[in-house]
């Protein structure tokens, strides 16, 4: 809905009212449970501040920092290689290779974890076949090779856009035959280039690794390595002891203003600088090489098959075998796994979890296109801030503080985890479709509003059509990452709103490796057969635009 | 010896973008010193052309030579940066990240020298171009004609034997052109490089050169002088590139070498000129149309340019653009007698058809 729309109906006030409603939900969203969470710690005298200042808490800070740290060091790198490399068209399989890479996107990070347990860890595939384990795999090493495989995919997609809106291929070429090399063309333009894309990435991943669980919890529970959001999880799920209450809130707190210390700054640096209001270019573009394409495309091959694919075959393996110790042949195949896990609690949380998902992407799909509309007038510009804001709070924090504010009235339902869903994921709604009304030329609304179309067909008829892919890419972004959700939802389920990915947690705590490895493959299918039908179909759109862009260029 | 060999050389030479041929069965030699002008349309494979020269494209088919040297075959090419080649851009390509200092000295600090060297000599070439005081300004902090004359810096920085310069113009405000070309014609008389200059605009192409090539759709149809390829036009279709002109339905016959008799129905005349002995159509340059003559027309259009005018007459065999000095001196309708002091025949070419270029378009009343 974008805002020329509005204006045209004439209707300042009515904008004043949508910008009223977004605040309103910003408020009850974020702002209250933040402070709820500063008035339990007050409430408490401080007390809590100086316990969690002690030994056992500070050492699960100093192991989030660790992982904080390490996990983009490792991560930024290797996604921006990924992406540098798959952009010479001479790679064989490119179009392969590049699902392969973001592949890791549709797979749950705690699912990643377990199937990497299922593969290299002890009883594992490997320790089965060739009897090599890896021990390191619970604990700070593991940890941070799941996270950072887990991260590998994002990096990748942002370094790709930012090769096409800033390195644009021409620059790359006139350093070509200004006489470099090419490593000299990518060490003195292309990186100089990327520099903001890559700090931002740093930023996002790190705040991306401080907040995560999953993986923390499925790798580091086991040898007793605590992070400050599995800390957070233990002392909440210990039961009502009000202190460890307090230091559960207090922990919260402590990882918001850690979050808020790094993003407030790199925002304030890195948002002008990545403002760009131009174009991708249509690709293309870059000299010929004489080989090394196939050497290429092994690498990549190599990498996805560790990281990815055979952790997945040895969870599919896993899931579908007897008993554990078995080797998976097939005179020990059974569904027997699948037909355990998916008792009626279970596939009640299945229905939960899908509920909340639509319900979030449906009412973000909706909110982020009002923002989006609303950021072109001078009072609203301060709401995407704010939703920005919200995703930076990390999700620990922001259930814990819901919790507080709304437990009594909400405490028990699926609007609670809604709730944090709404919180946590409008931003990923509201940068989506945000970037797209950035990208929509002015002169498509005028020229319709000049050839006769009123404001209300102008939207219908231009605008619809240009924001329909985006709107769509939105909702199945909010929809991927709701049934991927375990941080928060693991906080506030309470009986009979336990959400899928919470069971396959909660089966995974108690140990039981068929039943999880086929509540992971269930959780995962599901994810697939949702996405990949909606991605191919927004590829689709979106090609159909850029092809169009392209006869444009030729024919200027 | 540097002065025998060709500076670039292209046998037929084919570039194809997912199996379409962008270029086909060009041939193109150009001599160290000498400028040559790539005329055609957008989209007629100009840049891709000079991309496949400086190594940006690779070959489906034929060979480059850069001085004597082999650099691309269907099979092998050479990596740009090891190319004897200086490129400027159509959308000048400047790195947003460096200053027009550091852009310019950046293919000096590749060819090995220091960084204190290459910005002493990245100044003196900025100098050379008046846009010394804008040494430390970046791109984005720089005017169209500003940022190509950085680019053209660039590109005499590495001091190439061959400039390939692709549609550097098209981006630059009309009294920029001129200023930009003056540049290019001083700098490259200067070093004794060749030059390969792509270009959509008639009037720099013929001004800038010393040969032009004309291409249509991907292939050379017609090398030759810019007087030649004016006065002889192998076709229509190069006619309209080369500037604006009419064609006459005409018996036309040549009486001996270097003349053409030109018979119109209503009048008769012989004047220099050429083309097909066994043409029914002639093709006439608006400036070779004058008032006075065997030949009878009425004004269908006349429109003030400042310079000139331009009067579309309606003869008995077509239309005729005639471009005269001055302000119009006849009304539209008032009928008059014209000549004609020189023309071409066209092969096989047909009557009737005109192409005037936008900017002698004339405007009827």
């Amino acid at each position: 809905m974008p805002v020329r729309a509005l204006r045209g109906i004439s209707s300042r006030v009515s904008a004043q009212l949508l910008i009223a409603v977004a605040l309103f939900a910003v408020a009850a969203l974020v702002v209250v449970p933040l402070v709820r969470l500063v008035q339990v710690v007050v409430e408490g005298g401080g007390s809590s501040i100086s316990r969690v200042l002690s030994a056992a808490d500070l050492t699960a800070a100093e192991h989030s920092l660790e992982l904080a740290v390490a996990v983009p060091l490792l991560a930024v790198p290797l996604g921006t290689g990924l992406a540098l490399l798959l952009r010479h068209a001479d790679v064989p399989c490119r179009g392969l290779l590049r699902v392969l890479v973001v592949l890791p996107l549709l797979i749950p990070q705690f699912v990643l974890g377990y199937s990497w347990t299922q593969a290299y860890g002890r009883a594992g595939f490997t320790d089965d076949l060739v009897g090599v384990h890896w021990s390191g795999l619970t604990g700070p090493a593991g940890i941070i090779v799941v996270l950072v495989v887990d991260a590998v995919p994002i990096c990748y997609l942002l370094t790709t856009v930012g090769l096409a809106t800033r390195a644009q291929p021409e620059l790359e070429l006139a350093s070509r035959v200004s006489g470099a090399t090419g490593w000299a063309a990518l060490r003195t333009v292309t990186l100089p280039l990327l520099r903001p894309v890559l700090a931002a990435e740093i930023v996002l991943v790190f705040v991306a690794t401080l907040e995560s669980f999953a993986a923390p919890q499925v790798l580091g529970a086991p040898s007793g390595y605590a992070t400050l959001t599995t800390r957070m999880y233990a002392d909440l799920s210990r039961g009502s002891n009000p202190d460890t209450f307090r230091d559960a809130v207090t922990l919260a707190l402590g990882l918001v203003l850690i979050a808020a210390a790094l993003l407030v700054p790199a925002d304030l640096v890195l948002a002008p600088k990545l403002r760009s209001s131009r174009a991708a270019s249509a690709g293309g573009g870059q000299p010929p090489r004489r080989r090394g394409g196939a050497v290429v495309a092994a690498l990549v091959a190599v990498y996805s098959i560790l990281a990815v694919l055979l952790p997945t075959v040895a969870l599919v393996a896993a899931a579908i075998t007897r008993a554990i110790g078995l080797p998976p042949t097939p005179s020990n195949w059974t569904l027997g796994n699948f037909r355990a896990a998916l008792d009626a609690p279970t596939r009640e949380a299945l229905g939960n979890s899908l509920q909340l998902a639509v319900l979030a992407a449906l009412a973000l799909t909706a909110l982020g296109a009002i923002v989006a509309a609303l950021e072109r007038y001078r009072s609203g510009r301060l709401l995407g801030t704010l939703a920005m804001l919200t995703f930076a709070v990390p999700g620990s924090a922001l259930a814990v503080g819901l919790l507080i504010a709304y437990d009594r009235t909400l405490g028990g339902t699926l609007a609670l985890i809604l709730l944090a869903y709404l919180a946590k994921f409008w931003a990923l709604a509201h940068r989506t479709i945000s970037g797209a009304v950035d990208r929509m030329p002015a002169g498509e609304w005028q020229a319709a509003r000049v050839s006769g179309a009123g404001p209300v067909v102008a939207v219908r008829t231009v605008w619809l059509p240009g924001l329909a892919p985006a709107l769509a890419a939105a909702a199945v972004l909010v929809f991927v990452t709701a049934l991927h959700e375990v941080t928060m939802s693991s906080l506030l389920y309470s009986t009979g709103t336990e959400t899928f990915a919470v069971a396959v947690l909660n089966s995974q705590q108690l140990g039981d490796t068929g039943t999880t490895a086929a509540l992971s493959v269930t959780l995962t299918a599901v994810l697939v057969v949702i996405a990949v039908p909606a991605w191919l179909l927004l590829r689709r759109q979106a090609h159909h635009r850029v092809s169009a862009d392209r006869v444009e260029m030729a024919s200027a | 010896m540097r002065s025998d060999v060709d500076a670039v050389r292209c046998v037929g030479l084919q570039v194809c973008y997912s199996g379409v041929p962008a270029i086909d069965e060009v041939d193109l030699t150009v001599a160290l010193g000498e400028v040559v002008a790539v005329l055609g349309a957008s989209g007629s494979g100009k840049s891709t052309l000079l991309h496949a020269v400086a190594g940006l494209v690779q070959p489906s088919a034929g060979e480059i030579w850069l001085s004597g040297q082999r650099v691309a075959t269907a099979r092998r090419g050479t990596a740009p940066e090891q190319r004897d080649v200086g490129l400027v851009f159509q959308d000048f390509a400047l790195w947003p990240h460096l200053t027009a200092l550091d852009t310019v000295a950046y293919p000096l600090q590749r060819a090995g020298r220091s960084r204190a060297d290459a910005r002493a000599r990245a100044r003196t070439l900025l100098d050379q171009l008046d846009i010394g005081h804008l040494a430390q300004r970046r791109p984005a902090q720089l005017s169209g004609g500003q940022q190509q004359r950085v680019g053209l810096a660039r590109a005499l920085a590495r001091d190439p034997r061959v400039f390939l310069l692709d549609e550097p113009t098209a981006h630059l405000d009309t009294h920029l052109r001129a200023a930009f070309q003056d540049s290019v014609r001083d700098r490259q008389a200067e070093t004794g490089a060749a030059a390969v200059y792509a270009t959509h605009d008639a009037g720099e192409a013929l001004a800038l050169a010393d040969r032009v090539a004309l291409v249509v759709c991907g292939r050379l149809v017609q090398i030759a002088s810019p007087q030649v390829v004016y006065e002889q036009p192998v076709s229509v279709a190069t006619a309209g590139l080369t500037g604006a002109f009419s064609v006459l339905a005409a018996h036309v016959s040549m009486p001996s070498a270097g003349v053409l008799a030109v018979d119109l129905g209503d009048g008769y005349a012989e004047v220099p000129g050429g083309g097909a002995s066994d043409s029914r159509a002639v093709l006439l340059r608006p400036d070779w149309v004058g008032l006075g003559g065997p030949f009878r027309a009425r004004i269908a259009a006349c429109s003030f340019r400042g310079a000139h005018s331009d009067y579309a007459l309606e003869t008995s065999s077509g239309t005729v653009h005639m471009q005269l000095p001055g302000p119009p001196q006849h009304a539209v309708g008032e009928s008059v007698e014209w000549g004609i002091r020189r023309a071409w025949a066209l092969p096989g070419g047909t009557a009737g058809e005109t192409a005037v270029q936008p900017s002698a378009v004339i405007a009827p009343g």
